[in-house]
């Protein structure tokens, strides 16, 4: 079933928030009807399995579900969604055994971003590429990257969130998102340059 | 208001995203029209978008993952009826020296009983003869209603035919039968 992801209402989600509460199954299915495609959207650029997907994203709604008596409305619901859903797919990964890089600060771009060696910037997809083979070349640099960038680069890019939910969600100011990002977007420059030559470019 | 590129640099990626205030984006923009190297960053991120852009791929959710879902939750919740107890509550603190207490109480209380039960009821063994049965349980008088029954006999024979002291004392009492 594809879905078309549409913003929920804010409104609607405290009335079933309060009514899953009150023990009504069929308001948290609702619930879950409304943030499943987003949830699943998100969840996808840590796994490939169609499988394991299913699992994270079913095990973040039976976690939320358990916490929901814990919401305390200061987030929206789907940041604090998102949220339970990145903590459960990085849980995933480190149990499987394919733990996330987590590089606090990755010292090659920290400051300016890096340009070792000759300057040199990346082209966009080729334009006979299948869409296909330009998600599976986006993740494999995404996969690259350390934790931190991965998921600003996700939200943004993917979900394209605000920063201020980014900065909500990741629980970090609205300037480390903005230099979170900044070097994100340097650091999945250079990753593709590295892996994908055909796409560097050099600046002369 | 003129800025350079370091002062330019970090609010790059927030222009391109639309998340600068038009208080904040002016000076930017002005130095873009003076830097070609900031240019080309903003020109390198919008690149960078495009491959993000065109990875989108439609969203696959499993049919009937909602109902499923709810499903499961419902069945296994423990967390919305038990409270969570702190981990540091001080559980051990309170309860178990109670029940360390009772239990010792209740040690001492059986033992007590044991020792009054053993003096009140059985002599001891220098006093105990084989031919001494006062100790040994009597059995009760059969219940009230089996005696109306046995007394309602119609001639009061059977309870004292067959011979034995008992006859022989009512005979004694009541004098001879007329028969």
């Amino acid at each position: 079933m594809t879905t078309r992801i549409m913003q929920p209402a804010p409104t609607e989600d405290t009335a079933l928030v309060a009514e899953t509460l009150g023990g009504n199954q069929l308001s948290f299915q609702l619930l879950v009807e409304r943030y499943q495609g987003r949830i699943f959207g998100v969840v996808r650029h840590y796994t490939q399995s169609a499988v394991e997907m299913e699992d994270i994203v079913q095990d973040t709604f039976i976690k939320a579900y358990r916490k929901l008596h814990t919401f305390q409305h200061q987030s929206s619901f789907s940041t604090w969604l998102y949220r339970i859903a990145i903590n459960t797919a990085l849980d995933f990964l480190k149990r499987a055994g394919r733990n996330p890089v987590r590089a606090v600060e990755d010292p090659e771009v920290v400051g300016t971003p890096g340009r070792a060696g000759a300057p040199r910037s990346i082209a966009a997809p080729d334009s006979n590429l299948e869409r296909e083979e330009i998600a599976r070349i986006t993740h494999e640099v995404l996969d690259e990257l350390p934790e931190i960038f991965r998921s600003v680069l996700i939200l943004r890019e993917f979900e394209e969130m605000a920063y201020q939910d980014i900065a909500d969600l990741l629980g970090i100011s609205i300037g480390t998102v903005e230099s979170r990002l900044f070097r994100a977007r340097a650091r999945f420059r250079d990753v593709l340059a590295r892996l994908h030559p055909e796409y560097a470019v050099e600046l002369g | 208001m003129k800025i350079n590129c370091e002062s330019a640099r970090p609010l790059l990626s927030s222009y391109l995203d639309g998340e600068l205030s038009e208080a904040q984006a002016a000076p930017v923009r002005t130095h873009l029209f003076d830097c070609p190297s900031c240019r080309e960053s903003v020109q390198e991120g919008k690149v960078i978008r495009r491959w993000f852009r065109e990875a989108r791929e439609d969203v696959v959710v499993p049919s009937g993952f909602s109902a499923r879902v709810a499903r499961r939750a419902f069945a296994g919740d423990p967390g919305l009826v038990i409270p969570t107890a702190p981990v540091d509550a001080p559980a051990t603190g309170t309860l178990l020296p109670f029940i360390l207490k009772l239990s010792v109480a209740a040690a001492v209380a059986l033992f007590a009983f044991s020792l009054w039960i053993q003096s009140m009821s059985l002599p001891s063994g220098e006093d105990l003869q084989a031919s001494d049965r006062s100790w040994m349980f009597e059995p009760p008088p059969p219940p009230a209603q089996v005696r109306e029954v046995e007394d309602s006999e119609p001639d009061g024979h059977d309870l004292v035919e067959g011979g034995g002291p008992e006859a022989d004392r009512a005979l004694e009492v009541e004098g001879p039968v007329e028969r």
